[in-house]
């Protein structure tokens, strides 16, 4: 095989694992703090893109802030889920029952309120000024803007690493992962830390919604599509394991790849395939999640 | 607590006897139709656009005095596109409302799902936009009709336009990417079948499936390039032909092959989507085109079409407002609603012109399918301002005769024998 595609191939999967990531960072970090799974969080990704839309292409905003204001727009729509209705849920016998279904109804309340907004027509947003291109090395072809999102999700793993092991507001996350109630005992406000937790992780989810735009299709519906790949990923790392979501995606994103390069026909079965041997081996995962110490 | 909820039950009880009659009460001479359309997700806009078409339809016919004194009043009820959901709706149309013929239909899951309602129940189901062949080859049943191209006939003028293409340029290495459903296998199926028919000869080097609404496609992309075909043959549907052209143009996979989508890629919402970024020089194909055939009749519906919803149409609309005339013209032939058997006969073989007739032809409902016949032109995307917010519309016509892209009698035989 030939050198440069090789290196092509591994890049277009390391691009595919970076959106993947950077969308199942924000369920897993949910899932891993709060003991919430949101459904919804392709959602989030949705309302990212059509914010990103809306700035760029209709309001002419710069790409990069449009970029900040779509994670922003999106956090804040993810708050006051949280807030107002998720809230009532934590405690009650079979949570997780309830969780499903009220995210699942997000699911459908925002891609309603969506097609209200926008219309059902399919948009698209042009790639930034200097990114439409590519990068080219030798024989070795890649676009621009692949690499900026590669980037993107390098910088984001840095940072997330600083805040989750160096500040005082990502011990508490990590402490309220293992035992949210010995933190409140110790005098930190529970309610708070998980609105900001989802604020933050569907704020990521909506930069990469904004993100994508340019190479994907802005459509109702969008957020589905990227939930359940998320979900293997998420399953695969180790339910609410930060660095677990992003060997997951990277696994996944390069088996697909080459999988696709190899053996077309039965490309989509391996991601699943590779789901099922973690399971097997190793049901809770690559990096199995903090188990909780019961009294 | 219980007086209040007792309270509420009873609201809610008298309310929906009220409601109930005056949605049920129709007038004595009614042509009752069953629409069913998606109306969320993906598949939204096509049903959306469904409806606004059969409703202008409608006031049209109702406005001229009907169609031999009876009024059309159709009912749209959302399919979700899923195939258990939509027999569930259409049985409730027919056992219920009593609906004379049931109608619609996005997914070809759900219309091969629904057609067997409409041959158990014998009522008549107009397809208007689904396009798998094996509605009117395989799965044929006697009160199906279809008024919309189906993939046979694209992939026949596909073949044919390869085949001129030949002798202009010369290509020999086929590669397919399509979604992994059996829209895409059988584009797949049907391109290769029509090339052998007319006699062309080719080297397959790749076929891609990638999942249907899948996000990503670099891995495909860059796997095609290493092939090196010719001809990529594209069978993605809707969005996910955006997603595609947006990830694949970086790579430059244009300028090293043709670009090449006989069936879904010529649809309007790929050039509204894309405005400046879709390339020139991709040769695409669609059910229908607001900018071709530039006949009259085209151009009002698409004039009309716009002032209705203040956008340009999806090729979807046009199969629904044919849908709706070829059921008022049925109605004209027969003089009732109700005479089912009639009413099949007078489709069987029904000339209707519609908007996407050009000059000198007009699109017949072949008996040996039911399946409506009609003129193919393929384009080849270049600039054009005057449908925004598209900046790029196809021009440069190759136009194909409806006879050429039919099924060969013994292509039909053999697939229903099976």
């Amino acid at each position: 095989m030939d050198f440069s595609f090789f290196v092509m191939q591994a890049i277009s999967g390391l691009t595919m694992a970076t959106l993947l990531f950077l969308v199942a960072s924000g369920l897993t970090l949910i899932f891993g703090v709060g003991n919430v799974f949101n459904f919804a969080h392709g959602s989030f990704y949705m309302i990212g893109a059509y914010f990103g839309y809306q700035l760029v292409a209709i309001w002419g905003v710069n790409f990069w802030l449009s970029l900040i204001l779509a994670g922003v727009g999106a956090g804040i729509c993810g708050m006051l889920a949280e807030s107002l209705f998720l809230r009532r849920i934590y405690g009650r016998a079979n949570e997780g029952g309830f969780q499903i279904l009220l995210t699942y109804c997000f699911i459908l309340i925002i891609d309603d309120l969506v097609k209200l907004v926008w219309g059902t027509e399919y948009k698209s947003l042009s790639k930034p000024s200097g990114f439409k291109g590519a990068t080219i090395f030798g024989d070795i072809f890649i676009p621009s803007y692949n690499l900026l999102i590669i980037g993107i999700g390098i910088l984001v793993v840095i940072i997330a690493w600083y805040i989750l092991s160096r500040t005082r507001p990502g011990r508490i996350a990590r402490a309220a992962a293992v035992d949210r109630e010995m933190v409140g005992v110790l005098g930190v406000n529970v309610p708070l830390t998980m609105t900001m937790v989802f604020g933050i992780a569907t704020a990521l989810g909506g930069m990469t919604g904004a993100l994508a735009a340019p190479l994907r299709t802005v459509t109702p519906g969008a957020g589905i599509e990227v939930i359940i790949d998320s979900l293997i990923v998420v399953v695969l790392g180790g339910m609410g394991n930060f660095w677990g979501a992003w060997l997951g995606a990277i696994l996944i994103g390069e088996v697909n790849a080459f999988a696709v390069a190899f053996l077309p026909k039965w490309a989509s079965l391996f991601s699943f395939l590779v789901m099922v041997i973690v399971l097997v081996f190793k049901p809770e995962g690559l990096f199995a999640p903090k188990q909780v110490r019961k009294i | 607590m219980q007086k209040k909820r007792l309270l509420a039950c009873l609201i809610i009880a008298m309310v929906a006897f009220i409601a109930i009659p005056f949605g049920t009460y129709a007038a004595d001479k009614t042509i009752k139709i069953g629409a069913m359309y998606p109306m969320t997700g993906r598949a939204g806009l096509y049903g959306k656009d469904s409806v606004a078409a059969a409703e202008m339809a409608i006031d049209e016919i109702n406005s001229s005095g009907g169609a031999a004194g009876y009024t059309i009043d159709a009912t749209f009820t959302d399919s979700k596109a899923k195939p258990a959901y939509a027999v569930r709706v259409a049985k409730r149309y027919i056992t219920e409302d009593k609906v004379n013929f049931l109608f619609g239909v996005v997914s070809s899951g759900v219309g091969l799902a629904v057609t067997e309602i409409s041959a158990q129940y014998k009522v008549i189901f107009i397809g208007t936009d689904h396009a798998s062949t094996r509605l009117t080859v395989d799965n044929f049943q006697p009160y199906y009709f279809r008024v919309s191209n189906n993939t046979f006939q694209s992939m026949a003028a596909g073949a044919l336009y390869l085949k001129e293409l030949a002798q202009t340029k010369p290509w020999k290495k086929i590669a397919f990417i399509g979604p992994d459903y059996s829209y895409g296998h059988s584009q797949w199926d049907e391109i290769r079948y029509n090339l052998d028919r007319y006699g062309v000869s080719y080297e397959v080097v790749g076929e891609y499936w990638p999942k249907v609404f899948a996000p990503d496609y670099t891995s495909y992309i860059t796997a095609i390039m290493r092939d090196k075909p010719d001809v990529l043959v594209s069978g993605f549907w809707g969005g996910d032909t955006v997603a595609f052209i947006k990830q694949a143009q970086a790579y430059g996979l244009f300028d090293k092959m043709l670009y090449f989508h006989p069936d879904a890629g010529g649809n309007y919402e790929l050039m509204s989507a894309m405005e400046a970024d879709l390339p020139e020089g991709l040769v695409l194909g669609a059910r229908h085109y607001n900018n071709w055939p530039e006949t009259d009749v085209n151009r009002k519906f698409v004039k009309e079409f716009k002032k209705r919803t203040g956008r340009f149409p999806t090729y979807a609309a046009e199969g629904a407002y044919a849908g709706i005339y070829a059921i008022a013209e049925a109605v004209k032939a027969v003089g009732n609603p109700t005479d089912t058997e009639a009413l099949v006969k007078a489709l069987e073989g029904m000339k209707i012109k519609l908007p996407e007739d050009p000059e000198g032809f007009t699109s017949y409902i072949r008996p040996e399918t039911h399946q409506i016949t009609q003129v193919m032109a393929l384009g080849v995307t270049q600039p054009n301002k005057d449908y925004p917010p598209a900046q790029t519309m196809l021009g440069d016509w190759k136009v194909y005769k409806a006879e050429d892209l039919v099924p060969p009698m013994e292509y039909i035989e053999a697939k229903r024998k099976k």
